[in-house]
């Protein structure tokens, strides 16, 4: 009878422990602090489909930016959890992750997701609801600026595409080039940015032409993973530059079979491109060098001491680099955290004055500013050629890289308030035309 | 359209429709021997591809290949052999939706085991033939010559099968009377797994002879799964023939599909088109047979 006591005693003290740390678990981190309760943040984003590379960084980055608010005692009491689901690339699953995260989860914030069209048709779900949304990803102007798509809580911490589009007509104007071909995505995303790359082109060099008719610009995404007639086409043009914003899946398969057609693809037609340290690193020593590079926040041409530390901690948790997105993600969720801190409550219209006009650190390096009107952050892009890491990554990386500073891309403020008001559209009322080239400031500038 | 412009396309067609037949053909067979619509046929692709990137990388592209070739059919084969042995016996005689279903959790299953085992990255290869060629002022990649020629080589070795060994002509009996063919004492249940493995292995061949073309991760099973049940249903589920026809169909109207910009995202659904036309006028498809 003892020993059976004994044991009951035993039993009895371990379920008390097992209970005592199950009640702790929830509350406290392993510091010790004791947390009100836990809040979520949202992220609908591509584990599966086109971009599921893009989204795997994402939502790796978002649990350790997670762990790091908690371990620095969370956001006003309460317990940060990072509440990450699925949209699989699909528009419409991430409208459905959408209303689900914000009316079953109650989250507190949104993170975008991947590309412009699933923002676009998230946005007003995240407006209706009185939701934050930082998007750190998907980077259409029109996000913005269309007056459909206005929404006062939807804040961008990523250059835009017409940043993107500044930056990289600035780069390929630097080339000399004289013919250039262009490849993009057709959708928003690839449309927009394609636009000011060309109206960045016209100013900065007036003499270069593009030589593919617009109607061909334009490639299907997600794309027939075969490229034959765009590698033939390039071919028959021989263009001086080849300037494309595909990425993901088409940047590397586009890359892959140009290469097995002629492995001197790209000697023959350099290219200026979109890219990322994912394109970068899935292709390795395959990558070709001396490609005209522009990215968004690309670790190895940032160095700094957050970012490296930051580089450090992600590699050492997923034995893996960080890519573009990973390190801007972690900024959306380190502004939030500082924004809502600051407020001292997760009201939406509280947290947002705390981040429009207000100033946060960066893991690349410096401090950007949230602008009224627009909710656009002053972020730079980063260019360059590839070279050689010369063993330091399994990837080439960007030499004389250079940092455009975000004031010389961000759009400027007479074009963005003429966009919203309406002023800039194709078909006069129509606001899925608007196009800031066709904006009076723009046309006097 | 200049003659160079059209051999192009029609090429590039071609090329697509290589791998399809491969893929699709697999597909096929296991539905006509036993009548099972194989949702985890692409996820066999997927992983086949995945395992000989990582081999031929391992060796080296160009005497990796063939290595890589052989252990990942031997790896889908080997999951397809599990496959049938564990789940589908026990849903053979049900209605469709239950196969349906319980090849569809497979197919989850494989995809997230993939996803934990592989990572999500994308993963490339170099070809093992390297090198172009020029024809009529058009450049075309060797690889894709090399694709061309394993589709008719796998293709004769399919038909060799099926009509000139006693295991090809027990499967035509499964296709046309399995009913006959269980009474004449023939080990169906071990046929049953041997066309099932035949048919994973194909799909592991598609995927292997696709890998150094494209980016490879275990999402790359999902569409190639939705082209070939649209080949099969062409070509008449069951054929190998119909198959074939399905695949040069859907490879030649996808990249002719692509020609002009104003059309070329619908390029896919173009083929959709086609199988609603066929599924209206001859529903058992080109070349397969109506059911009794």
């Amino acid at each position: 009878m003892s020993g059976i006591g004994t044991s009951l005693r035993w039993a009895a003290a371990c379920g008390t422990a097992v209970l005592l740390l199950v009640a702790c678990g929830g509350s406290s981190n392993p510091g010790g602090t004791t947390f009100k309760g836990t809040k979520n943040i949202g992220l609908s984003i591509a584990l599966t489909g086109q971009s599921a590379l893009y989204g795997h960084a994402i939502s790796q980055s978002m649990k350790l930016a997670a762990d790091d608010i908690n371990a620095s005692g969370g956001i006003n009491g309460y317990k940060i959890n990072a509440d990450i689901l699925d949209d699989g690339t699909q528009v419409a699953n991430a409208v459905n992750n959408y209303k689900s995260l914000i009316l079953q989860d109650n989250v507190v914030a949104m993170l975008g997701t991947v590309t412009s069209a699933q923002c676009q048709a998230a946005s007003p779900i995240a407006k209706q609801n009185k939701v934050i949304m930082i998007a750190a990803t998907c980077n259409s102007y029109q996000l913005t600026t269309e007056p459909d798509l206005i929404n006062p809580y939807y804040i961008s911490v990523v250059p835009n595409t017409f940043m993107e589009g500044t930056a990289a007509g600035q780069l390929a104007a630097k080339t000399g080039a004289k013919k250039i071909f262009i490849v993009s995505p057709k959708y928003l995303f690839g449309i927009s940015e394609t636009n000011a790359f060309v109206a960045e082109l016209k100013k900065v060099a007036p003499s270069a032409n593009i030589i593919n008719d617009p109607k061909t610009w334009y490639v299907p995404f997600p794309t027939n993973p075969r490229w034959d007639s765009t590698i033939n086409a390039i071919q028959a043009a021989k263009p001086d530059l080849v300037y494309s914003n595909i990425f993901a899946a088409d940047e590397i398969n586009f890359i892959t079979q140009a290469l097995q057609v002629d492995p001197n693809f790209f000697q023959k037609y350099p290219m200026t491109t979109l890219a990322s340290v994912d394109e970068l690193q899935s292709l390795g020593s395959k990558y070709p060098l001396g490609m005209h590079l522009y990215q968004r926040a690309p670790f190895f041409a940032l160095g700094n001491p957050s970012m490296n530390a930051f580089v450090t901690r992600y590699h050492n948790r997923y034995s893996e680099y960080p890519s573009d997105w990973a390190v801007m993600d972690y900024d959306a969720m380190m502004l939030y955290a500082k924004a809502a801190s600051a407020a001292g409550t997760f009201d939406a219209d509280k947290v947002r004055a705390q981040i429009v006009g207000h100033s946060f650190d960066s893991l690349r390096g410096y401090k950007f500013t949230i602008r009224a009107g627009d909710q656009q952050a002053n972020v730079g892009e980063t260019v360059g050629d590839t070279v050689d890491s010369g063993g330091k990554y399994p990837f080439p990386i960007l030499g004389n890289s250079t940092n455009l500073q975000g004031d010389d891309l961000l759009m400027p403020a007479a074009i963005m308030q003429q966009l919203q008001a309406g002023q800039c559209e194709k078909t006069p009322g129509s606001a899925n035309t608007t196009d800031f080239s066709l904006c009076p400031a723009w046309k006097n500038s | 359209m200049d003659p160079g412009k059209f051999l192009l396309f029609a090429t590039g067609g071609l090329a697509d429709a290589a791998y399809l037949f491969i893929v699709a053909a697999g597909l096929s067979l296991v539905f006509g021997a036993l009548r099972v619509i194989n949702m985890a046929h692409g996820s066999l692709y997927m992983v086949a591809a995945l395992v000989s990137v990582i081999v031929a990388n391992q060796l080296g592209a160009s005497i990796g290949f063939l290595p890589a070739l052989l252990a990942a059919v031997l790896v889908a084969a080997s999951i397809g052999a599990v496959i049938e042995v564990t789940v589908l016996k026990r849903v053979y005689g049900h209605e469709h939706l239950v196969q349906l279903l319980a090849t569809y959790a497979i197919a989850l299953i494989i995809g997230g085991a993939a996803r934990l085992i592989f990572g999500p990255n994308y993963r490339t290869t170099a070809a093992p033939v390297q090198g172009s060629l020029s024809i009529l002022g058009y450049s075309y990649s060797l690889y894709a010559f090399v694709t061309i020629v394993a589709a008719i080589l796998i293709g004769a070795a399919m038909y060799g099968l099926l009509f000139r060994t006693r295991l090809g002509r027990n499967i035509r009996a499964a296709v046309s009377d399995p009913e006959l063919l269980n009474a004449s004492g023939v080990n169906v249940t071990l046929l049953y797994t041997t066309v099932f493995v035949i048919g994973a292995g194909l799909a592991g061949l598609g995927g292997v002879i696709v890998a150094p073309s494209q980016a490879v991760d275990p999402t790359i099973g999902d569409s190639v799964l939705v082209l070939a049940f649209a080949i099969s249903v062409i070509g008449g589920l069951g054929s190998i023939i119909g198959s074939a026809v399905g695949a040069l169909m859907v490879g030649e109207v996808i990249s002719f599909g692509l020609i002009n910009p104003t059309t070329n995202s619908f390029a896919l659904a173009f083929v959709f088109i086609v199988m609603t036309v066929v599924l209206t006028v001859r529903p058992w498809g080109l070349f397969g047979r109506p059911e009794a």
